[in-house]
């Protein structure tokens, strides 16, 4: 009783196709092309191997509906599953040209009958309930096997050895007679597209995907950021099985056009991050995602969904789906990467318009008011801009305000104030103070409504454009955790070098003045009397060792950069302490610069800390290791690097 | 009888303002997701590299105008549509696609802010492809509601002071998408508090009151007014009158609050702590909207006390530019306005605001609010004596911040149940509409 419990299960249903998955995955795909090339086969001969591979697959998936010599589907099966096995034992002889593509063929023959003949009888296979959830499981856990690091990076020879094993255990578990359950029915919106519309859209999504997979596969940065690594596979497995039964449960409740469109979405942006080496990361992410949902779709869709009304028009229909979305839409894919090296945008719009194709036939036969008047109006606003364009457009702009733009485009303001507020501490920290008058001429004026950083009204007058580059490039480094994100992204191009000069061009008149004001602060004596020597050292650590460290970070990053390499504090030269002052007045010139830096160099201050904090900063350095002595002061002349 | 035309007859009011409604949340949903996604970008800056090009300073762009000309505007669609007559007869079937038109705007204008377009105005931020094709969705609007508006001048019951109400109304909805553009422009910008940086008294004064007179004019296009409840709705109006004469009579340029004449001014608003809750109980509502009528006027009351009591001099120069301040906008925007504009969708909708009314979501939104605005009151109260208090991590502020993310997670949470069940409104509606249209057809 319990055996047929098991049976009812589905489970060997679910196994085959994580068996089927991993064989295609780990060995078809990835461990044959390592071994190809262990045996030097390479250039035109792979091409010729690969093309038997497609040519082998793509007969057998649309014969076997056809063959009647084996009437049989478990036998069917078996065979399918026992060539596949076969032929990963046979790449591990030494082979040459001709070898390699009698077994590519074998390859790719052994997978067209097994993936036709298990999905048109899967249903039979997948148990009474559930079947779509166990076809997403099946799916899943073949992607998350692959992906775990131990497997994933093991030789060829292994991933063979393992292909071939699972094929075997395939025969085994395979029931030895067909089961009579009837295939549940599912929410199916996909039976009302036809079925071309359908393989249109399966092709569109695999050549994404082959040719996604190609280009991270053969380009090492890519490569690095998204396969290589524990945490990496890890992470891709998981994603993919959390999204095979995300698919399996929308295939269930929203039909095959959500899932299609879904899976779409997620690899197209995952193409187009592809582009920009700094989006990488996410397209890692995406990309499996986007997989996952369509391969438990490419399953279930011949096997459970389609509106075949016969098992023999069942197989028909996976046949022509494998050979034309999985074997041919795939060599295009890997063709147009081959060539070109990534997708092109246009790419991307044409694969996604025959993916929504039915979607969208549906939405203007359905929507069509709102189709018009969206076009309409859109239409209108292009037409609109075009012959009326912005009048700063075309004219030529300053550096200066192509900077302003920059910081405009970027949303700067919305942690930045360009507002010094008179009378207020703000006039220290950020000053001087602009006028109204100079405020109402800027177009428009940037005063902005939040801080969560300083504000930069006169930041030209405190910050040198080396120090906001160096801050540009990494934030957290340069003041001392800084929640500001890098914008190292912008000196790829002119806009960072712009921006630093719009920012150094902020400073009014009343700088000189500012800066005698500045001369005159002293830390209180409530705050110098709660100074630690212990808490300066740790802000010392977090806020002045990147530059004042022999090994700081920013130091050793940008010493080509420095005009004067900034002074390592354990060593000198001094050059604003002299030694012949006396140790109050060395200190306070301590906490004058640990606060506001060193006007007209690289030393940017660090205004927003409190008295207390200079104080702690100023007496530890006074204690420890800012201690000028003659014989190493004056060693080093001023603006020669040591 | 056509197909077509049996559909269009059949398409029944509360399908036109569920659909507005979902629209609405639709945004909401999608401007809550980002709010999440800021808040974690402010505890790991480092995700910001994930992101590329589409940093912080970016999104925040996309969340603000979304919560603005999205949340803050799609239900007044919903209630503009009802009291024109534009979710009746042959001019029902152009209210969807209104809606779409305006949805289609915002879709394509945060492309437009991801992609680095903006015309640097915080609120008004209207530039290049998106500055035309807002206010030509507005314009698809006006078209509509005129139309409507002709279509009923004759054959409607109404007085003579609501057409010439509507059609003022009209008037100045014309006015609304040629102001949008001109105001977006940056050659334009409002006196500036010498003192702050920020809006004069004078000008906080002439928007709140703005807000006033729409509080006032809601009631008439969503209820009767009870009979025998006449004085509160004369006082309030000759209330708003007075205070608007004293705002008229208010220097324009650039005034500090530390001016007695524009705290005491803006001060004058308290005057609609009482008025507004007597005003609205004058009215006739339906009784679904019972809890967010009460939690508008609780936002209200709350909105008009804190905005007065943070302009006060010493006070606004304490929290100016900090948490503090976020978090009183947070009260107007999520609190106040997002109240107001669901207990409107509730009453557009009758029984079927339902959707709005249950009560984990009320309690999690609006609790969920409140402790966000108390968070960052705390944080805007630490930032006032410690500048660096944000601007650099410690301890308290993490601790804080993370209890803004959960927050902003919780509304979230109530936000997308709201989402859910329009959708199931409104689908339900549709298929009732399918067979409507197959019965006639038969």
């Amino acid at each position: 009783m319990w055996t047929g419990k098991l049976r009812d299960s589905g489970w060997q249903g679910a196994s085959l196709v994580a068996i089927t998955y991993i064989y295609f995955l780990i060995f078809a795909q990835f461990a044959f092309l390592n071994r190809l090339d262990a045996l030097g086969i390479a250039g035109t001969q792979l091409k010729s191997v690969m093309a038997a591979m497609a040519a082998g697959g793509i007969l057998l998936s649309l014969l076997t509906p056809r063959i009647t010599l084996w009437p049989s589907p478990v036998l069917r099966l078996r065979l399918g599953l026992g060539a596949s096995g076969a032929a990963a034992l046979f790449t591990l002889l030494p082979l040459g040209r001709g070898t390699a593509i009698a077994v590519a063929l074998l390859i790719g023959a052994g997978l067209g009958m097994l993936t036709v003949t298990l999905v048109t009888h899967l249903g039979q296979w997948c148990g009474g309930k559930n079947q779509i959830f166990k076809v997403g499981i099946g799916t899943g856990v073949g992607y998350l096997l692959c992906n775990v690091p131990a497997f994933f990076a093991a030789q060829p020879l292994v991933h063979a050895i393992a292909a071939c094993l699972l094929c075997l255990a395939g025969i085994g578990i395979t029931p030895r007679t067909i089961a009579t359950s009837p295939v549940e029915p599912a929410a199916d919106k996909a039976s009302t597209f036809p079925f071309a519309f359908i393989v249109a859209g399966f092709a569109a999504l695999v050549w994404l995907d082959s040719a996604a997979f190609f280009i991270i596969q053969h380009t090492a940065s890519l490569k690095a950021g998204t396969w290589q690594g524990t945490a990496h596979l890890w992470t891709n497995g998981v994603l993919h099985l959390c999204a095979a039964l995300g698919s399996a449960y929308l295939l269930r409740r929203r039909g095959l056009s959500l899932v299609l469109s879904s899976a779409f979405f997620m690899l197209a942006c995952a193409c187009l991050l592809l582009l920009d080496p700094t989006r990488v990361l996410l397209a890692s992410m995406l990309y499996p995602i986007g997989v996952s949902l369509y391969s438990v779709a490419l399953v279930a869709y011949p096997s459970l969904l389609s509106s075949a009304t016969s098992i023999a028009e069942r197989g028909r229909q996976a046949g022509w789906l494998y050979a034309i979305a999985g074997w041919i839409a795939s060599a295009l894919g890997i063709g147009m990467a081959q060539n070109l090296g990534h997708v092109p945008s246009g790419f991307v719009a044409a694969a996604g318009s025959v993916v929504l194709l039915p979607w969208l036939l549906k939405l203007l036969r359905t929507r069509t008011r709102e189709i018009a008047l969206v076009g309409a109006i859109l239409l209108a606003a292009f037409g609109i801009e075009r012959v009326h364009p912005p009048a700063h457009a075309s004219a030529p702009i300053s550096q200066v305000e192509r900077g302003r733009r920059v910081y405009i485009s970027e949303g700067c303001i919305n942690c930045h104030s360009q507002y010094v507020r008179p009378h207020t501490r703000d006039v220290l920290m950020w000053g001087p103070v602009e006028s109204l008058d100079a405020l109402h001429r800027e177009q428009p004026p940037l005063i902005g409504n939040r801080r969560q950083g300083p504000d930069l009204a006169e930041v030209g007058v405190r910050r040198s454009p080396l120090w906001l580059k160096m801050h540009f490039f990494n934030p957290a480094e340069v003041s001392g955790a800084s929640a500001m994100p890098s914008y190292a992204f912008l000196f790829r191009d002119q806009r960072g070098d712009d921006l630093v000069a719009y920012l150094e061009s902020l400073r009014g008149p009343g700088a000189q003045e500012h800066i005698t004001a500045q001369e005159d602060w002293r830390p209180s004596a409530a705050a110098v009397a709660r100074a630690n020597a212990g808490s300066g050292k740790q802000l010392y650590q977090h806020y002045c060792a990147t530059c004042h460290s022999r090994d700081g970070k920013t130091r050793a990053t940008w010493q080509a950069s420095f005009k004067r390499l900034p002074t390592d504090l354990t060593m000198g030269p001094f050059f604003y302490l002299p030694s012949a002052d006396r140790p109050e007045v060395r200190l306070n010139r301590l906490e004058e610069i640990a606060r506001f830096g060193i006007p007209g160099t690289d030393m940017a201050g660090h205004e927003y800390l409190t008295g207390r904090q200079v104080a702690s900063i100023g007496l530890w350095l006074s204690q420890n290791v800012a201690k000028p002595h003659p014989s190493n002061e004056q060693h080093i002349p001023s603006g020669v690097k040591p | 009888m056509s197909p077509r035309s049996a559909e269009v007859c059949s398409r029944d009011d509360s399908q036109i303002i569920a659909n507005a409604a979902w629209h609405s949340l639709l945004w909401l949903v999608i401007g809550n997701c980002i709010g999440v996604l800021l808040a974690v970008l402010l505890l790991v800056p480092a995700l910001n590299r994930w992101l590329g090009e589409w940093t912080y300073g970016r999104w925040i762009m996309v969340h603000m105008n979304l919560a603005l000309y999205g949340w803050g505007s799609l239900p007044m669609l919903g209630f503009l549509f009802k009291v024109y007559g534009a979710d009746r007869g042959t001019p029902a079937a152009w209210c969807r696609p209104v809606l779409w038109a305006w949805s289609a705007a915002l879709a394509v204008a945060s492309l437009t802010w991801l992609s680095g377009e903006s015309s640097g105005k915080l609120f008004l931020d209207w530039s290049g492809y998106a500055r035309i094709a807002f206010p030509l969705a507005m314009l698809a609007l006006w078209l509509l509601l005129a139309v409507s508006f002709v279509r009923t001048f004759k054959t409607a019951d109404a007085a003579w002071t609501a057409r010439i109400a509507k059609l003022l109304g009209l008037a100045i909805l014309l006015a609304v998408p040629f102001a949008i553009y001109v105001a977006s422009s940056p050659n334009l910008y409002p006196a500036v508090n010498p003192d702050t940086g920020g809006p004069t008294g004078a000008s906080q004064l002439e928007s709140s009151l703005i807000v006033v007179a729409i509080l006032l004019m809601l009631p008439f296009g969503l209820a009767r007014r009870k009979k025998g409840s006449l004085w509160p709705v004369a006082a309030s109006w000759a209330a708003l009158v007075a205070e608007s004469a004293l705002c008229v009579s208010m220097a324009r340029g650039d005034t500090s609050h530390h001016s007695p004449a524009q705290f005491l001014s803006l001060g004058s608003l308290l005057l609609w702590l009482p008025l507004t809750p007597a005003y609205y109980e004058a009215f006739e509502w339906h009784a679904n909207t019972r809890r967010w009528r009460s939690a508008f006027l609780w936002w209200w009351g709350g909105l008009l006390v804190s905005g007065w009591v943070l302009f006060l001099p010493g006070v606004l120069d304490y929290f100016k530019f900090t948490d503090g301040l976020v978090g009183h906008s947070f009260t107007a925007m999520a609190g106040f306005l997002s109240a107001l504009l669901i207990f409107v969708m509730v009453q557009l909708l009758g029984e079927d605001g339902w959707i709005f009314t249950q009560t984990r979501s009320f309690h999690a939104w609006n609790w969920g609010v409140f402790a966000y605005v108390v968070i960052m009151s705390l944080s805007g109260w630490f930032e006032g004596s410690d500048p660096a208090f944000t601007i650099t991590f410690g301890p308290l502020r993490n601790v804080l911040y993370i209890l803004r993310l959960a927050t902003g997670v919780i509304m979230l949470a109530a936000s997308l149940e709201w989402l859910v069940d329009a959708s199931a409104l409104l689908g339900k509606r549709e298929l009732a509409t399918a067979h409507v249209v197959q019965e006639k057809t038969a």
